[in-house]
């Protein structure tokens, strides 16, 4: 009997150390790296620390740039902690407004119309209780990603582009891909369209290239969700990850991806000549763009039509939205001091080997004024 | 397979085969041939056949599953950092760093999980077998079987509508414990109640006898009792719950830091951190990050069921 009571006890040990765990964990707050619960405290480099965490969601074209910037500030500031999660721009616009996330990414600015009843910009200041502004802090030149055997190098302008992720086009040696690539040896493998399933700003901004720059062959809405042909797969990492793994597959994804997964990109010609994708080519769009925002509100409209020697069209500038002033002001500094890291010039420049832009210089200015009217 | 006492000789309408015997089989089935009964050696072997074909079949998911897993994922397991590091400032194409934050914060989770439905369901298992009569006790079982059929992304989702909708609160490790208690109870409510049955009435009956009073009984004999029973299923509603995924994609979103707080802020978990990582799988550290990950959260499910049998062992009660 005595045994058995020894081991009931043994028993009742083991099956509560698992439950135990967990409260005995808590208060052992020595562990290395347990950012979350260390008192305040400014490490050397970045001028301003905070100690806590931080709430960010949304736009996935973003993430291998906001990873980066975390990863500089963390770096830094061993006492502060930002989570992003990548779930895209609309997910990100509804987190936000239902103040579950600090802030949030997206690859366009909030809506001022309504859409499905709802006016984002107006949901966002209610969410706020101040203005929401819309923070340009990345340019994500968007790739058209190709995998055909044999086929290093492509050119396409909008129209035939238009035509392809329409279904119009479907074998890659069509005399209209013919005409912009001679030369060019094009197998008569047939065209498979990878397209974002979810709903992506990657799919609003490229639509309203498509939109724009070949309004007769492009004839949907723009939007966050896909209007054209195509198989549906999700995040930017679905659509690259599909296409490298099929033989015909082209899709539209940010140029970081493209460079992960080693896709080849097309040029295309604007009517100026082919134009190779680059954070030099597409900075010249994003410098055009003008501002639909008023003050401190930087929301840009792209000229995607633009006919400029040397612009690749297809851009997308990723916005961080966020309070002017945040109801619980503690907040609002974290957001403050991650965002100023954020945009300085040598976060920024570090995003080149990512795959994204620098802001041009004049927006840039701008975004640093805003960030330090955030309180 | 005893069908030896059953209906003997060819009486159900089937014709006895008069094929004389040799020429093919072993020596065994021969015998059996020259019996009248053959036919039904000859079902015997079907039978056995198709289940050793059944069973090879069902085999086949599971050793596929576990060697792509443990290919994949064990190198992983050995790297200098997997069990004291965590993914902070590890971006998704860089190697290196740990999972201890998402094993933890995966024991954390379900440990509490477990805090809170173990005493719910065995007490409503005690209710049901002990106590409960007539209509409230059928209404409890019938909505512990609804219950024990609730998708967990349903459970999920009524949990952000209580917290987040209706309380306003954030998301938080503990929604997503809340939720994965909706999935644990009618588990262990239903495997308790199993064991509470098989404790024979004469040890209550012998208890009474003694002038023990029922509460005392059911606590010191009939629990006592069926003890290693109920570990057993606290265990599969454990195991159960660690790898759910739905729930959390909706409570409780994933962070790379140690976190130990379950009220406020991100996660970590294993399933989620395998989620993140499946976002990038063609870069090959994030693919062996989430291999490893599905490994070790494998592992973890194994050693608790492995702790579970132990238990049980060591507390079965002596003949």
């Amino acid at each position: 009997m005595s045994v058995s009571r020894i081991s009931a006890l043994a028993a009742i040990a083991l099956s509560g150390a698992l439950a135990l765990s967990a409260c005995a964990s808590e208060n052992n707050g020595a562990q290395p790296g347990a950012g979350s619960t260390g008192a305040g405290g400014t490490s050397a480099g970045a001028g301003d620390c905070f100690s806590g965490d931080l709430k960010a969601e949304g736009s996935s074209a973003q993430k291998n740039a906001i990873d980066e910037a975390i990863k500089a500030y963390q770096t830094a500031c061993a006492d502060a902690t930002i989570d992003y999660q990548p779930t895209g721009s609309g997910a990100g616009i509804k987190q936000f407004i239902a103040k579950q996330v600090d802030f949030a990414g997206s690859d366009s600015s909030l809506k001022t119309k309504p859409k499905d009843g709802v006016i984002e910009s107006d949901a966002a200041k209610q969410a706020c209780g101040s203005e929401a502004w819309n923070l340009p802090m990345v340019t994500g030149p968007i790739a058209i990603a190709y995998n055909v055997k044999g086929v290093d190098k492509l050119v396409l302008n909008a129209e035939v582009a238009a035509k392809i992720f329409d279904g119009k086009i479907t074998t890659w040696n069509d005399p209209a891909i013919a005409a912009l690539n001679k030369g060019v040896t094009l197998p008569s493998t047939p065209i498979k369209v990878f397209f974002r399933s979810d709903e992506s700003g990657t799919t609003e901004n490229f639509t309203k290239y498509l939109k724009a720059a070949a309004p007769g062959a492009w004839s949907y809405e723009t939007g966050k969700k896909w209007t054209g042909k195509g198989e549906g797969k999700e995040k930017s990492a679905g659509v690259a990850t599909a296409t490298k793994g099929q033989d015909g597959g082209i899709t539209y994804v940010e140029l970081s991806y493209a460079q992960q997964n080693q896709l080849p990109m097309a040029q295309i010609d604007t009517g100026a000549g082919p134009v190779e994708l680059t954070a030099e080519s597409a900075g010249k769009t994003v410098a055009t763009a003008e501002q639909t925002g008023t003050g401190n509100d930087l929301a840009l409209k792209i000229d995607y039509a633009t006919k400029e020697a040397g612009a690749y069209p297809i851009v997308l500038v990723t916005y961080e939205i966020v309070c002017s002033k945040y109801a619980d002001a503690e907040t609002g500094k974290k957001v403050k001091a991650f965002l100023k890291s954020f945009a300085s010039d040598e976060t920024q420049k570090g995003l080149e080997a990512k795959g994204y832009a620098p802001l041009p210089a004049e927006v840039a200015a701008k975004v640093k004024t805003a960030v330090d009217a955030i309180s | 397979m005893s069908t030896v006492t059953e209906s003997r000789g060819p009486a159900d309408g089937v014709t006895p085969d008069t094929t004389p015997p040799g020429g093919k089989g072993g020596r065994d089935v021969l015998r059996e041939m020259d019996n009248p009964h053959r036919v039904r050696a000859v079902k015997d072997v079907v039978a056995k056949v198709v289940m050793w074909f059944a069973f090879a079949l069902a085999m086949i998911p599971l050793v596929w599953i576990l060697t792509t897993v443990v290919a994949k994922g064990v190198h992983m397991l050995g790297s200098a950092t997997w069990w004291t590091g965590n993914q902070r400032n590890i971006n998704s194409d860089d190697f290196g760093g740990g999972a201890r934050h998402a094993i933890e914060g995966t024991l954390e989770m379900v440990g509490m999980t477990t805090l809170i439905a173990v005493p719910i369901g065995i007490m409503t298992a005690v209710y049901l077998v002990e106590y409960g009569r007539g209509g409230l006790a059928r209404a409890i079982s019938f909505m512990v079987d609804i219950l024990s059929g609730i998708p967990s992304i349903v459970a999920g989702l009524f949990i952000y509508a209580v917290v987040v909708t209706t309380f306003g609160l954030r998301q938080s490790g503990f929604a997503a414990s809340l939720a994965l208690v909706l999935l644990m109870i009618p588990v262990i409510v239903r495997s308790t109640e199993e064991m509470l049955k098989l404790v024979p009435n004469e040890l209550r009956e012998a208890s009474y006898a003694l002038g023990v009073p029922k509460w005392v009984t059911v606590v010191k004999v009939v629990l006592r009792t069926a003890f290693s029973g109920i570990i057993t299923g606290v265990l599969l509603g454990v195991a159960r719950v660690m790898g759910e995924t739905a729930p959390l994609l909706i409570l409780a979103p994933y962070t790379k830091n140690f976190q130990r707080d379950l009220f406020n802020g991100n996660f970590p978990t294993l399933p989620m951190m395998i989620n993140q990582d499946r976002g990038d799988l063609a870069l090959p550290a994030a693919a062996e990050r989430m291999w490893g990950a599905a490994l070790t959260l494998i592992l973890l499910v194994l050693l608790l069921n492995v702790i579970g049998r132990v238990v049980a062992h060591f507390n079965a009660v002596k003949k």
